[in-house]
């Protein structure tokens, strides 16, 4: 169950049906993330939500080794990030698969998939990303 | 000159402080007593106290202190808004506030955490920010953001990674010898700090700070009242609290120059314009330092070195004292002093300005408070046992 209830709605409705929807100001072009009801650049309350492809590049991540409460059905270690998507340069956070546990590296090219999270007692739709 | 340049004072302090979970009494007697403690210091009535801040969701309210310490009137109560500790140098500025507009005279600024009482720190700070952007990466804790972060100081920036060691050795050395530190007595081997287990990468267990149980408290007042009072005054010189745009709780996406920071740069830029001073002139530092990478990233931030020469100033020997140029963290700091949500590094200002750390610092005159590094807004005090 994932929790609808602000501005980032259609991000987890574009999820639950397998794709990737960001927000844009109709008034200025600008990519607004994260979600808000009003473009602080232009001012336009219009937002539309476009398509992405999950493509993107390494902004930065972590390798957690520490057993954090809320985090119990997520394998350890496990690497979280945050992705820049390519074409419109807003940065989400997710995961990158790490079969080798070998160091991701800032500036990498990443394509992701729609997965699950299970954390804090229920799933949460998830982009995976993967390497090369 | 800036109304908070010298106009009120620190004059009395109380800090109480325990292992986690270990603490005598519940979190609000433990809070009196620190109350009592700062009020006795200064030679002052605690029942002339008529105003209370705190800060980093502090759950307790002022009004229900009032019978423990026999309150007359409470006149104001407030707190910095924020789930970190990025607001314990702004409730000092917050304070003076009160009392430069005649709200209040006497203000008690203060922090108590007792696990018992209100349970985990990080998790109350997550429980602040928490959404499902961050709970599906598996990022629950600030230990994790900061690491997010550290990364991308540490590879994309170039900052070298070993800095970071050098100041928590620093503050180690510091706490071995200060007889009111959690690491008071214990020697301190940097290698581990590499040896310790991982938390999240960069980060291993001797790069995080670790909770306490206790209460920390401030009695301020107006400059001129704190000289009649039994300890000399520590002025606050200026204080600056809040955020610049491009940074805050945006979901990671902060500008991107400002990504690797602490959130301290418009802060330092107020701080230093409103006091006239200037990064030399800043004889000694207690830095909040949540994790090592963020503890560098506000001393970049605070305008002590920058990228290039990191190396060159961030170096054991530069930060202890009292032979360090930029000693730092003179009680221990939250990694070796004690951790109730940054507030004994405050303590340790006062302490090290009235001539009374373990660690002195000769002719120290000026203290540079930097609040928890990396929360969405942040703020930072300079406080002075002279007015420059």
């Amino acid at each position: 169950m994932t929790i609808i209830d602000g501005a980032d709605a259609p991000y987890w409705e574009g999820l639950a049906e397998g794709r990737l929807h960001l927000p844009r100001c109709a008034g200025c072009s600008r990519w607004l993330w994260p979600a808000v009801s009003r473009c602080g650049h232009c001012g336009s309350e219009d937002i539309a939500w476009v398509e992405r492809a999950m493509a993107g590049t390494i902004f930065s991540w972590t390798r957690t080794w520490h057993r954090f409460a809320l985090t119990e059905d997520i394998d350890l270690p496990y690497v979280s990030a945050v992705i820049t998507v390519d074409d419109c340069g807003i940065r989400l956070l997710g995961r990158i698969d790490d079969p080798g546990q070998v160091d991701p590296v800032i500036g990498e090219s990443v394509q992701g998939r729609i997965g699950k999270t299970h954390v804090a007692g229920r799933d949460i739709p998830t982009i995976i990303w993967s390497r090369g | 000159m800036h109304p908070l340049y010298g106009t009120t004072a620190v004059a009395g302090i109380g800090l109480k402080q325990y292992k986690r979970g270990a603490s005598p009494l519940p979190e609000q007697g433990v809070l009196v007593e620190a109350i009592l403690d700062a009020c006795a210091d200064a030679g002052f009535d605690p029942a002339e106290v008529d105003g209370f801040v705190s800060y980093g969701d502090d759950r307790n309210e002022p009004v229900r202190l009032m019978s423990a310490l026999g309150t007359r009137e409470l006149r104001w109560s407030s707190s910095i808004w924020g789930g970190g500790g990025g607001g314990v140098a702004g409730a000092f500025g917050l304070a003076a506030a009160a009392i430069l507009s005649g709200q209040a005279s006497a203000v008690i600024v203060f922090r108590a955490l007792v696990e018992g009482s209100s349970g985990r720190l990080s998790a109350a700070v997550m429980a602040h920010h928490l959404n499902d952007h961050m709970l599906a990466a598996g990022v629950v804790a600030p230990a994790q953001v900061c690491a997010i972060r550290a990364n991308r100081l540490y590879q994309h920036h170039q900052v070298p990674q070993a800095v970071a060691a050098e100041l928590v050795r620093a503050s180690y050395y510091h706490g071995a010898r200060n007889p009111e530190a959690i690491a008071y007595g214990k020697p301190f081997d940097p290698a581990e700090i590499a040896a310790s287990r991982w938390i999240a990468e960069p980060f291993h267990l001797f790069d995080c700070s670790r909770e306490n149980d206790g209460a920390g408290a401030f009695l301020m007042v107006s400059a001129e009242r704190a000289r009649d009072l039994a300890k000399p005054p520590v002025y606050l010189l200026g204080c600056a609290n809040g955020a610049e745009k491009g940074w805050g709780d945006l979901l990671e996406n902060d500008d991107e120059a400002l990504y690797p920071s602490a959130g301290f740069r418009p802060i330092a830029r107020r701080l230093y314009t409103e006091t006239g001073l200037k990064p030399a002139e800043i004889d000694v530092v207690q830095l909040y330092e949540n994790f090592s990478a963020q503890g560098v990233a506000s001393l970049i931030d605070h305008g002590f070195c920058d990228y290039d020469n990191v190396a060159e100033v961030i170096r054991f020997e530069n930060l202890i004292a009292p032979s360090g140029r930029l000693p730092v963290n003179t009680g221990g700091g939250n990694f070796a002093q004690g951790f109730i949500h940054g507030i004994g590094t405050a303590y340790e200002a006062v302490k090290q300005l009235r001539g009374e750390s373990a660690n002195p610092v000769p002719g120290a005159r000026t203290c540079l408070l930097a609040g928890g590094p990396g929360a969405p807004t942040v703020s930072s005090a300079i406080f002075g046992n002279v007015i420059p």
